[in-house]
């Protein structure tokens, strides 16, 4: 029999989030609420907490007009679950999977619950396999592997939401020239930057091939905490049972991260740094950590999270346990921003931990590695002689240090720097990078072995 | 003397004559030359200019192209999914209204204990139940039957409005179970699309 | 009498139970109908607070609760090297063929294959006298590996009445029957330990051979010693774990074991794709026959993180009894002080510093002093040790957070990642201005005796070196390199050479990725023998600018990874050439000034 799920109607308490009902003798952990108001309202819930005929609820789309009296919680005996299918694809939902776009309830191939499980280390597939994102910085430096997790780090008023729409644009897997299914996932963000994605996608032809998760600024905060998890369980079935290559944004998680605060401040529990709870680590993980690829299995999970930094603070709780998280971080510089580079990414702050396996002979150049090396390895030193010559001005300087101050505007303007419609091929990002070096002394590029300085060195005068 | 003079004066103009001629000449020359580099350099411009508004243009077609039969390749898809919603919330219609005749069907019977037997193992105190007045008569007959088992009275409500089933509650109300075949038919719509569905694929 | 109780509370991973009188404390039970397995970590009357190593989703109270009478344990016999586990030391492959990709809950699997059988080869004979932890035989576990069957430390010891020929036994086959006071008892191929009790050494000795990891700035700056203590802690994108992976691969020990605490799943498949392609360089054996890994990722149920620890270096402490020199890497103990956290705060403790419970600092101490080299129990003499390396993850790279600054109270090498070189790319990062190492004086002696007399002046040299650049590093910030005499900028010329040619190593590079000691040692001597080299120049009269541009300075930089292992006696070619280069400069030099 399909359980109908029995309805608790003694509600003793209402408390930020979270409705308490007493006289529960039949609920689970993590079970799935129904509540319902007087005026037969619907909103759904979960159990955080239950034991001694009590169980502490949170409701996904708020309290507010809820009352203590009238309010009904049925007990659905399952938790939350999404019905997936190919048929998602092209369709547009809110941040609990419910259609907004005028369509019906998809017609479910399956039912997956929400939580999703951990994948088994021993069944990974270990992530190498170069994708071509036509941005020379992330192509040339912070090179994205299919698989992998790799968060934008930005601050308000950045365009990190361009840069992503861009890459899911761009992106392809060079020899396949795959694209990729696109799941998109809004927590919290106006609703102009939701829609700016959404053109973008369907101006580029690739809105048949995406999903969009939709939770406004405007809708319900706790709500968040659920939307990323939908996003992710209908982007593993894409991946893992339909075999296709998918890429997942979350923008913005930083929303996420503030309705987790909410329940725990809610629940008065002990808060660990800046009022976050202890567990938010482990709560980011269980997000994070659904990306990847499975052995013997076709598809992938690549997945770009973009969260924006309070006050562009990089030791923040929220993009500091990301990073602990996740394979690296591309990081938006607010000082790039302001002189109207385009894409702003800090390269020294940035990084792809990954990179190192997609990239070399046989995947995209054997001097690739060793010119990234060398672009960071310069770019600081030119960084730290700008800073001198703010101090001592350039007559201070040694001959090589003027050297790197020229390096430091080649790199930016030839190499960093380009059109948000510009996709290049990674040949033309390598010869740029060469041209660039090329404005340093051979002696200078000792990340680089003889052999590819050799070929690709351009000796000038 | 004279001569001389217009000689020397002669062959001075000349000089500066043919010296302003040659200068002439090869000022035409180089603009001449200039103005063919100029053509050239030029045609070489409008010529890239020109290959690059055509690749511009062509990739822009190519790009409207892709949106326009991606676009409308979506919407074919959309509008075969409400067709397809349509033809499923029919068959949950006819199934609906089919329902009164199953009341006959001897299974009907053993079907309302199950209903009626998770509904008070659920509710667990004393309990009330509700059914139409269809069914008034097999409850009372169930309850009869049942009563032994459990330890707390089980009373039969008022008549509500629904297809079949039962719906209890406590006494005091605090716990209820709808155990309606409206609700269960909601609860199973979602699972049972599928399978609907894919009769109308086939 | 086990325990047989309900669950009354759930909350994530903590439960209670009611009716759990008979229940001990850290004793394993079975939660609810999917027989979820957790420890029991509070006992309040008959009420029982158990950590559940599973995910407690869809749990409900008025489960059962089921007691097992023992203490969270580990296996520990042949079959455990090569192999990943979870937490609480289940296989993940044997998972996997349960239940696929995605890890389910309730699956009860043996640790080793008790079935496989193993060529036993007695080395005790009937009659003879035995010490509890003595060994009675060995079996090959792997190429590398010689497996010594041991009697359990707790067993009572006794008279060998009987022990098997050598053979192939399976695990349950008794090989051997003891005699104690009249009483009699088999033993197997194998025993239990509980984990979170540390199995007893003999004798402690000194850490004073030095575990050589082939990372040059650890072995020639900050070394640790085998059966000591390291901490290496750093902010996210400094490289915490590509240098624990390096300890793991290179560093010259029979057995390692690695735990990746509550880190990324990617980073234990990486190893599990590497390790097997990888050779030891000093057996050329695949480094996956000398290694255990311990899996509790991120996403993974967190109470089982707390546990992985324990098992990890349960299984260590077994290897060191055999004889060998262990090295244990956990990555990262943060993420385990977490899950402390969490229990702790589920169960409403008192909390001390940004939550976590006030007996952090113990815990991390118990779990250090599990470090050491010593003489096992029993017969024959065996000398083994536990070098415990664990990774800080500090929230913020602020060092001054609780388990940063506990953990420093218990180690005594350190070294310190730093997020300013992590961007420049300086890697490893450890920035050898906050890094420090306690064994210096007490492995000196290995590399005087082993590599050269040299060592300790020379290490002293290029490290003082490194100090002096850092004094004059705050001078340029505030005049420009130009302020500083040419002997200073030459400081921080040979500064930049050792940072670049010895400090930075490449970890991916096939070459760069181990270095020998040998070859650490010619580098340095290359280094500070510029140094000496330069300043008698200067002295000479020679310009600094003539110093800097000589040719051999590029080639000396890339020697780290221009030249091999095999060929490092090009380093020295490169000494001499280098020194016939000061010579013609000098020479130069003179002509010049007397023509």
């Amino acid at each position: 029999m399909v359980e109908v799920g029995v309805e608790y109607t003694k509600v003793s308490e209402i408390r930020g989030p979270l409705l308490i009902v007493e006289g529960v003798s039949k609920a689970s952990f993590d079970e799935l609420v129904e509540i319902e108001t007087m005026d037969g309202i619907k909103r759904l819930g979960k159990v955080l907490e239950v034991g001694q005929g009590k169980a502490v609820i949170q409701v996904f789309e708020g309290t507010t007009g809820l009352s203590v009296k009238g309010t009904r919680a049925r007990f659905l005996g399952k938790t939350m679950e999404v019905p997936v299918s190919q048929e998602l694809l092209g369709r547009i939902f809110d941040g609990l999977g419910r259609p907004i776009d005028g369509l019906p309830e998809p017609i479910a191939e399956d039912f997956r619950d929400v939580n999703g499980a951990p994948i088994n280390p021993e069944r990974r597939e270990y992530p190498r396999d170069f994708i071509q994102t036509g941005v020379s910085v992330i192509d040339g430096m912070l090179t994205l592997v299919r698989g992998q997790k790799l968060p934008i780090f930005s601050g308000s008023g950045m365009p990190h939401n361009i840069l992503a729409a861009q890459i899911a644009r761009q992106a392809t897997v060079v020899g396949s020239g795959e694209e990729f299914a696109v799941v998109f996932a809004a927590i919290g963000v106006q609703y102009s930057e939701a829609q700016y994605f959404k053109r973008s996608l369907e101006e580029s032809g690739a809105l048949r091939r995406s999903t969009l998760f939709l939770n406004l600024a405007d809708d319900p905060a706790i709500e968040r905490i659920i939307t990323p998890r939908v996003a992710l369980t209908v982007a593993e079935y894409l991946a893992f049972d339909l075999n296709m290559h998918v890429l997942v944004i979350l923008t913005d998680m930083t929303n996420y991260a503030e309705a987790l605060r909410e329940i725990s401040a809610a629940r008065e529990e002990v808060p660990g740094r800046k009022g976050y709870p202890g567990y938010l680590y482990t709560d980011l993980a269980t997000i994070y950590e659904r990306a990847g690829r499975i052995k013997n299995v076709k598809g992938s999970i690549t997945q770009m999270p973009i969260l924006s930094m309070p006050a562009d603070d990089i030791t923040h709780p929220i993009p500091d346990l990301t990073g602990y998280i996740t394979e690296g971080q591309i990081v938006l510089s607010r000082d790039l921003f302001r002189r109207d580079i385009y894409p702003p990414v800090g390269v020294l702050m940035s990084l792809s931990r990954l990179m190192k396996d997609g990239v070399g002979e046989g995947k995209t150049r054997a001097d690739h590695m060793e010119v990234s090396n060398q672009l960071y390895d310069a770019y600081a030193r030119a960084q730290e002689v700008r800073a001198l010559s703010e101090i001592v001005g350039k007559a201070g300087l040694t001959g090589v240090d003027l050297k790197y101050l020229d390096f430091g505007d080649a790199f930016e303007q030839q190499f960093l720097k380009q059109a948000v419609d510009e996709n290049r091929t990674l040949e033309e990002t390598l010869r740029r990078a060469w041209d660039v070096l090329s404005t340093l002394p051979e002696g200078e590029l000792t990340k680089i072995k003889e052999v590819h300085i050799k070929k690709y060195y351009k000796a000038r005068g | 003397m004279a001569h001389d003079h217009d000689k020397v004066l002669e062959s001075i103009v000349g000089k500066v004559v043919s010296q302003v001629e040659s200068d002439l000449i090869s000022q035409i020359e180089s603009s001449y030359a200039q103005s063919l580099d100029r053509l050239r350099a030029s045609r070489a411009s409008v010529e890239s200019e020109y290959n690059r508004i055509v690749e511009a243009a062509s990739k822009q077609a190519e790009n409207l192209k892709r949106q326009i039969v991606e676009s409308s390749r979506l919407a074919v898809r959309n509008k075969q999914l409400l067709l397809i919603e349509e033809a499923v919330n029919d068959v949950f219609k006819h199934a609906i209204a089919r329902i009164d005749s199953i009341r006959a069907d001897e299974r009907y019977e053993s079907m309302m204990r199950r209903l009626v037997e998770n509904a008070l193992d659920a509710i667990g105190t004393d309990a009330v139940l509700e059914c139409n007045d269809s069914d008034r008569d097999v409850v009372d007959r169930i309850v009869l039957e049942l009563q032994h088992k459990y330890n707390f009275s089980i009373e039969i409500g008022n008549s509500i409005d629904c297809l079949g089933g039962i719906r209890a509650r406590s006494k005091d109300g605090s716990i209820i179970l709808d155990n309606t075949l409206d609700s269960r038919i909601e609860r199973m719509k979602p699972i049972l699309k599928k399978d609907i569905a894919r009769l109308f694929m086939v | 009498m086990v325990a047989r109780g309900r669950i009354v509370w759930i909350s994530g991973p903590a439960v209670k139970a009611d009716g759990m009188a008979e229940a001990k404390m850290y004793e394993t039970v079975y939660v609810g109908e999917a027989r979820l397995i957790g420890e029991v970590i509070r006992l309040t009357g008959d009420t029982a607070f158990i950590q559940v190593y599973e995910s407690t989703s869809g749990l409900k109270p008025g489960e059962p609760v089921i007691g097992t009478g023992n203490p969270l344990s580990v296996l520990l016999g042949p079959g455990l090297i090569g192999r990943i586990y979870d937490g609480i030391q289940r296989p993940l492959d044997d998972i996997a063929k349960r239940s696929g990709a995605f890890i389910s809950r309730g699956i009860a699997v043996d640790p080793v294959d008790k079935k496989k059988r193993y060529r036993f080869i007695p080395t005790v004979k009937v009659g003879d006298e035995l010490e509890p932890g003595s060994r009675l035989g060995t079996v090959d576990e792997t190429p590398l590996i010689k497996h010594h069957i041991m009697l359990p430390p707790d067993s009572p010891g006794g008279r060998v009445i009987a022990v098997e020929s050598e053979g192939d036994y399976d695990l349950e086959h008794p090989i051997a029957t003891l005699e104690k006071n009249g009483r009699r008892y088999e033993a197997k191929m194998y025993h239990y330990w509980p984990v979170r009790r540390p199995r007893p050494l003999r004798e402690k000795l000194d850490p004073e051979i030095p575990l050589i990891t082939g990372q040059r700035v650890i072995d020639t700056l900050f070394p640790v010693a085998k059966g000591g203590t390291a901490a290496i802690p750093g902010g996210f994108g400094t490289g915490k774990t590509v240098t624990m992976h390096q300890i793991a691969k290179w560093a010259d020990a029979q057995v390692v074991i690695y735990i990746g605490c509550g880190e990324r799943g990617n980073e234990m498949t990486e190893v599990l794709v590497e390790f097997p392609h990888l050779t030891d360089p000093r057996s050329g054996r695949p480094l996956m026959e000398r290694t255990v890994l311990v899996a509790n990722t991120s996403n993974m149920p967190v109470a089982a993180r707390e546990a992985s620890i324990y098992t990890g270096v349960t299984m260590g402490e077994y290897y060191r009894d055999m004889g060998y020199d262990v090295v244990l890497v956990a990555d990262s103990t943060s993420r385990w002080a977490e899950a402390l956290r969490e229990m702790s705060g589920r169960l409403e403790e008192m909390p001390a510093e940004e939550g976590y419970p006030s007996y952090l600092a113990s815990r991390l101490a118990e779990f250090y002093e599990r470090a050491g080299r010593g003489i096992a129990l029993g017969t024959p003499e065996r000398i083994g040790s536990v070098t415990l390396i664990g990774a800080v993850s500090p929230s913020g790279a602020d060092f001054t957070e609780p388990v940063t600054t506990h953990t420093i109270r218990f180690i005594k090498t350190f070294w310190g990642l730093d997020t300013r070189l992590a961007y420049s790319r300086h890697y490893p990062a450890i920035n050898w201005m906050i890094s420090y190492s306690g064994y210096v004086d007490s492995i000196a002696k290995w590399w005087m005796k082993n590599i050269s007399e040299e060592w300790l002046k020379l290490r002293e040299e290029g490290y003082y070196i490194l100090q002096r650049e850092d004094t004059l590093k705050e001078i340029v910030r505030l005049l420009g390199p130009e302020a500083l005499p040419d002997e200073e900028k030459l400081v921080l010329e040979v500064a930049r050479m050792i940072k670049i040619g010895i400090l930075q190593q490449a970890a991916f590079d096939k070459i760069d990725t181990y270095c020998s000691p040998a070859k650490q040692f010619k580098l340095l001597r290359l280094m500070v023998g510029f140094y000496r080299e330069a300043q008698k120049a200067l002295k000479a009269g020679i310009s600094l600018a003539d110093i800097r541009s000589m040719q051999i300075i590029t080639r000396m930089l890339k020697a780290k990874f221009e030249i091999s292992e095999e060929e490092i006696s090009k380093i020295d070619a490169l000494y001499d050439e280098m020194i016939e280069e000061f010579k013609a400069l000098t020479a130069r030099e003179v002509k010049q000034v007397v023509g």
